[in-house]
């Protein structure tokens, strides 16, 4: 009898380190053929299922696009180095810290038009379908952290503010 | 001698090997431990049944024939499941990639 019980959950254990293995091994090979180029756009290329003169002219997008992108964001790491120096030693937010608020999220919202603009254009190097598909992905993916906070810290949900 | 007298003497022999041994008494609940000893030897019964039926299990799962169809399945699946995920994993990672290449951080 024990010898038997034995028996089986050796077999049962086997069969489960064959599966494993192979699953394990198959996984490994397969994302890393998936994942053979460094190239930023295939993932576009593939979802999207791009042509290979779409894919042209969304590389010409994105790679005109990188460098406004970088320079944004230069400037809002500046103005973000001037809210901290407005802030250092001080008790309370002064006009001055405020105003680098302001100009702040006033960079902040440039930048963010400025990238919504640019995947109107991607979507609409696009076939109509999936541009409007790319539209939706890239506005959840990017607008939709800001929601989740938002929704996090309005008066209907479940915590209350001042509570944490 | 004659046989009549043969078996007067052995009547005569048993009837004092009766005497010398007297049929002991029965021991106390005598039928009781008979009924209880019938009943563990039928559970015994019992027992060497499951383990002919687990022995018949794992002899049938080590056939070779069966071992190797159910190994080669493993495999198939294994692979085919790996591969799907693995797909999926990379798949993540290239947006990811995109995603982090036109939308920064602080603009998220």
């Amino acid at each position: 009898m024990k010898r038997s019980a034995a028996n089986l959950i050796l077999a049962l254990l086997a069969a489960g380190a064959v599966f494993a293995v192979s699953f394990v091994i198959s996984q490994r090979v397969g994302a890393k053929r998936m994942a053979s180029t460094a190239d930023d756009l295939d993932w576009l290329r593939q979802e999207f299922r791009l042509s290979d003169a779409e894919l042209a002219r969304v590389r010409e997008l994105h790679e005109g696009y990188l460098p406004k992108c970088a320079e944004m964001c230069k400037q809002i790491a500046a103005k973000k180095g001037e809210l901290e120096a407005a802030l250092t030693g001080v008790t309370n937010v002064n006009s001055d810290a405020e105003q680098k608020l302001a100009e702040l999220a006033s960079l902040r919202a440039q930048c963010q038009a400025q990238m919504l603009r640019h995947f109107v254009e991607v979507s609409q190097a696009m076939a109509p379908e999936q541009g409007r598909r790319y539209l939706a992905e890239m506005q959840r993916i990017t607008l939709g952290f800001h929601e989740q906070i938002e929704q996090s810290m309005s008066p209907s949900a479940d915590h209350n503010h001042g509570h944490h | 001698m004659k046989e009549s007298d043969f078996k007067s003497a052995d009547e005569k022999l048993n009837g004092l090997l009766r005497e010398a041994r007297p049929a002991p008494s029965l021991p106390p609940r005598f039928q009781e431990n008979v009924w209880r000893r019938i009943e563990s030897a039928d559970q015994r019964n019992a027992s060497t049944t499951n383990v002919a039926w687990l022995d018949l299990v794992t002899g049938w799962m080590f056939r070779p024939k069966l071992a190797l169809v159910t190994a080669a399945v493993l495999v198939l699946a294994g692979i085919g499941f790996g591969w799907n995920s693995g797909e999926q994993i990379a798949r993540q990672d290239a947006q990811a990639r995109y995603v982090a290449a036109v939308a920064p951080n602080p603009l998220r």
